[in-house]
């Protein structure tokens, strides 16, 4: 072969290599903008408020001996408080999965629960001016997964999981007009919907036969196609399709029927101590076991009575700790999603310092969550205690770096859509000037 | 002669060739406006839920199941499937007044056209008329249950 027949054969079929898409071992394909470093991302939000002191300092004691490693026993003035748990499930603490960052930082806008919230899953911070009847106005972590990853997945992928009602609901996606309801997670609030109240309306429907469906669909094909608006564009929600949408009535009908059984609310051997942040990641099990979602934020918030009692705050970080080290080991037990899963843990921001006036029956002051917007904290540095939180990042070893601690100031909250972003194989595909660069990240120091 | 002449020119002129009859080709009118065309409002998620019971039960929704309907509404962010859960439970409660089997096939049209101005607050046209005797008549799984159902999950029943 002539050197110039060679040089040109070699260039062609090495363009034919970086223009074709990759086709990984497990036979997905993906395009060439990104790899994925693997094919599962949960992200855990240990949210309601949690004080850095409490969670990676230890200044009562190890109240989180399911993700955390070293520190004593707890504080004996409140430690008689504490409810009884069963032994984790795991055989390590989670942080030897892989990197703790323990002075992560939630840096701008008000340190409020739905703030923070939108701050993690849209990766921006948020002002004053949030408003809290509307879906946010950057898109979230859910609409760039489904709209930018290769291929294009169904919402039966990605879901938000959330512990309550109110306006967490609207986190499923933004109201930005390149994104919206059509890239959109499937929301679930299961403590609310697989409640009495909610088997009360929606518990015994009427089950169609086969012939019946399709009689259905014949009418809905008649009546939808004359009338001239759809309930469809935006107003519904995320729409699943057909297939979809049927198996997750199955699914929803399967909840209602196990919520009913002993076994179930004693799947975790805890049942007489079940508290709703428990409860809410137990249905996340479930969604795991089931659909082996691509990407999923759950989160927990009960902490938050830390308001009024600091003692039940501590009680519930332990609770909180032991429903993660559950969630870890459904995933990891879960074929499909064990060993190729990143789990991300974070509170959405933390505690004050400075007590309020409400002191409970141990004699322990609480504690409220607002941090000053001006950048030198009002003179105070005390005073930026509520936004200073921890990260908690576990995976494969060939993904994340293993039993690694991160104990100088490093990573902010706005760094994990990134993050999720990259492990997943899309962050190249999002238009400039949504999020943070990636390679500006230094959460980047939890991976390989 | 001449005279005569001329009067037959002239009586020819009015008597041998008279008008026809015009006769006019036609349909009877027939209403072909769009079903539900003036409505541009959609309902809200607690005016959805009120007027579904008043529709089925026949009364106003108690306020404790208002409350729970409300609350398993914002459960789920997929609100077609909740709609359809929550028509199809009240489809399962034997307390609803719901039209017998025999009334969609005895006069199929005056059950569509009660059951269009019942959930739809109008008259079904003639093409809706044609066409769900087809729907009816040629479907044994058509039946008032999943008529209700597949009616009260439409896209218009949502609009007002």
């Amino acid at each position: 072969m002539k050197r110039r027949d060679f040089i040109k054969r070699t260039a062609l079929a090495s363009a034919g290599v970086f223009a074709a898409p990759y086709i990984l071992p497990s036979g997905r394909l993906f395009a060439a903008s990104g790899l994925r470093r693997v094919n599962h991302v949960v992200f855990c939000l240990y949210a309601g408020g949690v004080r850095n002191l409490e969670s990676v300092h230890m200044n009562d004691g190890n109240l989180m001996t399911n993700l955390f490693s070293g520190g004593g026993s707890i504080s004996p003035d409140i430690a008689g408080a504490m409810e009884s748990l069963p032994p984790s499930p795991l055989s390590a603490p989670l942080q030897t999965y892989g990197t703790l960052f323990k002075e992560f930082r939630y840096k701008q806008g008000p340190t409020g629960h739905y703030n923070g919230h939108t701050v993690a899953v849209t990766g921006r911070y948020v002002d004053t001016d949030l408003n809290i009847r509307e879906h946010p106005r950057n898109p979230t972590i859910f609409e760039y997964y489904r709209k930018h990853n290769s291929p294009q997945q169904s919402s039966m992928n990605s879901w938000w999981v959330a512990n309550s009602l109110g306006p967490y609901p609207a986190l499923n996606y933004s109201s930005s007009s390149d994104y919206g309801p059509d890239y959109g997670a499937n929301f679930i609030a299961p403590t609310s919907l697989i409640s009495p109240q909610g088997f009360d309306v929606l518990g015994n429907p009427r089950n169609f036969a086969s012939p019946e469906e399709a009689a259905i669909s014949n009418i809905h094909a008649f009546v939808n196609g004359i009338f001239n608006h759809s309930y469809s564009d935006g107003s519904a929600g995320v729409i699943n399709n057909s297939t979809d949408a049927a198996l997750l009535q199955a699914f929803i009908s399967d909840l209602y029927a196990k919520a009913q059984t002993s076994q179930f609310q004693n799947s975790w051997n805890a049942a007489s101590v079940m508290n709703n942040d428990m409860y809410n990641m137990l249905f996340a099990t479930e969604i795991i076991k089931t659909f082996k979602p691509e990407l999923m934020v759950v989160n927990m918030q009960d902490v938050d009575v830390c308001h009024f009692n600091y003692t039940e705050y501590a009680n519930n970080l332990r609770k909180a700790d032991f429903a993660v080290a559950q969630l870890w080991n459904t995933i990891q037990s879960t074929p499909g999603m064990a060993d190729d899963t990143v789990l991300i843990v974070a509170p959405e921001h933390g505690r004050n310092f400075f007590t309020n006036t409400s002191v409970d029956a141990y004699g322990r002051a609480a504690l409220d969550h607002t941090a000053p917007n001006d950048p030198d904290f009002s003179g105070d540095p005390n005073l930026a205690m509520a936004r200073d939180i921890f990260c908690l990042v576990v995976g494969p070893p060939s993904v994340v770096r293993q039993n690694q601690v991160i104990n100088t100031l490093m990573g902010q909250s706005t760094e994990i859509v990134p993050a999720i972003a990259n492990l997943l194989g899309f962050d190249d595909a999002i238009p400039a000037g949504y999020l943070r660069n990636w390679a500006n990240c230094e959460i980047q120091a939890a991976f390989i | 002669m001449k005279k005569i002449l001329f009067i037959i020119l002239i009586g020819s002129a009015f008597f041998s060739c008279s008008e026809e009859k015009k006769y006019q080709y036609g349909l009877d009118p027939v209403d072909v406006t769009l079903g539900g065309g003036q409505k541009t409002n959609q309902k809200s998620t607690t005016e959805f839920i009120s007027i579904a019971y008043s529709d089925l039960y026949g009364t106003i929704i108690p306020q404790t199941k208002l409350v729970n309907l409300s609350i398993a509404y914002s459960s789920f962010g997929d609100l077609k499937i909740i709609e359809q859960r929550i028509i199809s439970n009240f489809l399962n409660d034997t307390t609803i007044h719901l039209p017998t089997v025999p009334a969609v096939n005895g006069d199929t049209m005056l059950f569509i056209t009660n059951t269009y101005k019942k959930l739809y607050n109008r008259e079904p046209n003639e093409f809706e008329k044609f066409k769900w005797q087809d729907l009816v008549r040629n479907n044994t799984a058509v039946t008032p249950t999943t008529i209700y159902f597949a009616l009260m999950t439409s896209d218009e029943y949502r609009f007002y």
